[in-house]
C-alpha cells in the first residue's frame, strides 16, 4: 500500500524523556545509517502534544502536558514552546505496572493468568474505571446481591466459541448459584476502581512516589510565580491511561482541592489522547519553520552525532 | 529482637492449625519485609517479552488489534526474539544508567526527574480481598480486613516464598 522511498522521506519520530546518549547516538545509526533517512526530527512527545494545544489556543502562553503511558507517567511543563527542564516529573506507574497488578490480584484471588497478559489488558481496559469518591466505591462493592452496583462478570475468551472477552451486561449477571453455561468468568468488584487508583496514590501498592494530582502540583511550584496561573489553566491529558472513564473529572477534583483558591484550574482531555501528539506531529510537519528543525542526512554525514544533540531537544 | 525459633512439627496435629503458641511463630524483621516488599514491586516491573501463549490456535476470523498477527510471525517471532534480545540487549538498564553518570552532570536528568514520595499517608488494603485493611499479620506484615481474610492468608501465603 504505502510505499515508501526512504531516501526522500523525513521522519518525525517520538522518544522518551531523558533518554541516554548512548540510546540516542544509536537511534542516530540506525535512523541514518541503516534506513538513511533524508531527514529526522526526534522529539519528545509532550512537545507536540504542545504544539498541537498552543495551535488551538493562540492565546495561551504555557501548558503544561500530563503524558500516561505504557511505562511511566510524565509531568512536563512547557512555555512558549519550549519545554522547561526543571519541571520535569516521572512516577514510575504506567500501563504496564496496572496491568502486571491486575494479573497478580486475579491469580491469587480467582484463576491463574499470569501469562495472559493480553486478555487481561482487555480486562482492564475494558471494565475499569477511576472512581470519583473512593471509599464510598468501596464500601458499594462490599455489598450482596443488587446493591453492589460496582460488580460486574466478565467472560473470558475461549478462542473456539468465544473469541474475545466481554463483560457480561447488568440484566444477565448471576448473583446467586453457579453459572450454567460452560463459560469461564471473572468477578471483578474492587479491583476494578482499585488499579487505576494506582495512578492516583502509588503508595497503595508500595511505591514510594507522589501520584498525579500532587506531581502535577508540585512541579508547578517548581516554577515561576507569575507562570502558575497560567499553567494550572492549562492542563493537558495524553496517553493511553487518560481513556480510563471518570479521569479528567478525578484530576480535575483533586488539582482543584490543592491548587490555591486565586488560581483558575481547567483541565483538558482531547478527544483521542493517544494519537494527540501524532496530530501534533502532523501540524509540526506542515510548520513552516520544520526545515530549520530537522537535521538532515548531509549534516548527520558532516557532524555526526553533535549536530543532533545540538538541534533536538531532548 | 528477633523471634525466629525453629519450627516444631508436632505429627498429631493437622497442619492447618497454625500453633498460636508464640515460641513456635516465626516472625520476619522488617529488613526481610522490605526485600520481599522490594521483590513484589520489581517483580510489578516486568515487560512480558514472551509469546502470546494462544498464537497458535487457528487464526480468528475477525483480526483483533490485541493479539498476535498471523502463525508465520508468531513462529518467526519465537526464533529471533529470544536470541535477538540476548545478543543486543546484554547490558540491561541498571548498568546502562550506571554508564551515563549522571550524577556528575548538571542540569536537570533522569534521576532528578523522579517524583518525591507523597505527603499523604499510605493507605493499606487487605492482601486477600483488597478492601480496606485494618490489622497485620504478625509473622509476616501483610494487611488483612477480618479473621476469614487471615485464615486464607496463612493457608496460602504466610511465609510461603521467604527471602
Amino acid at each position: 500500500l504505502y510505499i515508501v522511498d526512504f531516501a526522500d522521506t523525513s521522519i518525525v519520530i517520538t522518544e522518551p524523556y531523558f533518554t541516554f546518549s548512548s540510546i540516542q547516538e544509536s537511534m542516530n545509526e540506525i535512523l541514518f545509517e541503516e534506513y538513511q533517512f533524508q531527514s529526522v526530527l526526534r522529539i519528545n512527545a509532550g512537545s507536540l502534544s504542545a504544539h498541537r494545544y498552543f495551535h488551538e489556543n493562540n492565546a495561551e502562553l504555557c501548558c503544561i502536558v500530563v503524558d500516561s503511558g505504557f511505562s511511566s507517567t510524565h509531568i512536563v511543563p512547557h512555555c512558549r514552546g519550549r519545554k522547561m527542564k526543571e519541571g520535569i516529573c516521572r512516577i514510575n506507574v504506567g500501563g504496564k505496572l496496572l496491568t502486571n497488578h491486575l494479573k497478580e490480584i486475579i491469580s491469587y484471588r480467582q484463576l491463574h493468568v499470569m501469562d495472559e497478559t493480553y486478555v487481561i489488558n482487555q480486562v482492564k481496559e475494558d471494565v475499569c474505571y477511576v472512581s470519583q469518591d473512593f471509599y464510598k466505591d468501596m464500601e458499594t462493592a462490599q455489598l450482596k446481591g443488587e446493591d453492589n452496583t460496582v460488580m460486574r462478570e466478565y467472560v473470558l475468551p475461549d478462542f473456539s466459541s468465544i473469541k474475545k472477552g466481554f463483560c457480561k451486561p447488568r440484566e444477565e449477571m448471576n448473583f446467586t448459584g453457579k453459572y450454567k453455561t460452560g463459560e469461564q468468568i471473572l468477578r471483578l468488584t474492587n479491583e476494578r476502581f482499585a488499579v487505576p487508583e494506582m495512578l492516583f496514590h502509588p503508595s497503595d501498592i508500595g511505591i514510594q512516589e507522589m501520584g498525579i494530582p500532587e506531581a502535577l502540583v508540585n512541579s508547578i511550584n517548581n516554577m515561576p510565580e507569575e507562570m502558575q496561573p497560567h499553567f494550572y489553566k492549562n492542563i493537558v491529558l495524553t496517553g493511553g491511561n487518560a481513556l480510563f472513564p471518570g479521569y479528567r473529572d478525578r484530576v480535575y477534583k483533586e488539582v482543584r482541592a490543592l491548587a490555591p483558591v486565586e488560581y483558575q484550574v481547567s483541565v483538558a482531555l482531547p478527544q483521542n489522547p493517544v494519537c494527540y501528539p501524532w496530530e501534533g506531529g502532523k501540524l509540526l510537519a506542515e510548520n513552516p519553520d520544520f526545515e530549520e528543525m530537522v537535521v538532515t542526512r548531509e549534516d548527520y554525514e558532516e557532524n555526526g552525532h553533535y549536530v543532533c544533540e545540538e538541534k533536538f531537544d531532548i | 529482637q528477633l523471634l525466629k525459633s525453629r519450627q516444631d512439627i508436632n505429627p498429631s496435629q493437622a497442619c492447618r492449625v497454625r500453633s498460636q503458641d508464640p515460641n513456635q511463630r516465626r516472625v520476619l524483621d522488617s529488613a526481610t519485609r522490605q526485600r520481599r516488599l522490594t521483590r513484589q514491586l520489581e517483580a510489578l516491573e516486568k515487560d512480558n517479552f514472551q509469546d502470546d501463549p494462544h498464537a497458535s490456535l487457528p487464526q480468528l476470523v475477525k483480526r483483533l488489534p490485541q493479539f498476535d498477527e498471523s502463525n508465520e510471525s508468531g513462529k518467526r517471532r519465537k526464533k529471533t526474539r529470544g536470541d535477538h534480545f540476548k545478543q543486543r540487549f546484554r547490558k540491561n538498564f541498571q548498568t546502562l544508567l550506571e554508564e551515563e553518570d549522571l550524577s556528575v552532570s548538571e542540569g536537570p536528568n533522569y534521576l532528578t526527574a523522579f517524583a518525591e514520595p507523597s505527603k499523604f499517608p499510605q493507605r493499606h488494603f487487605c492482601a486477600v480481598c483488597g478492601f480496606p485493611s485494618n490489622y497485620t499479620c504478625v509473622s509476616c506484615g501483610a494487611r488483612y480486613c477480618c479473621v476469614r481474610c487471615l485464615g486464607t492468608h496463612h493457608e496460602t501465603r504466610c511465609l510461603k516464598w521467604t527471602v
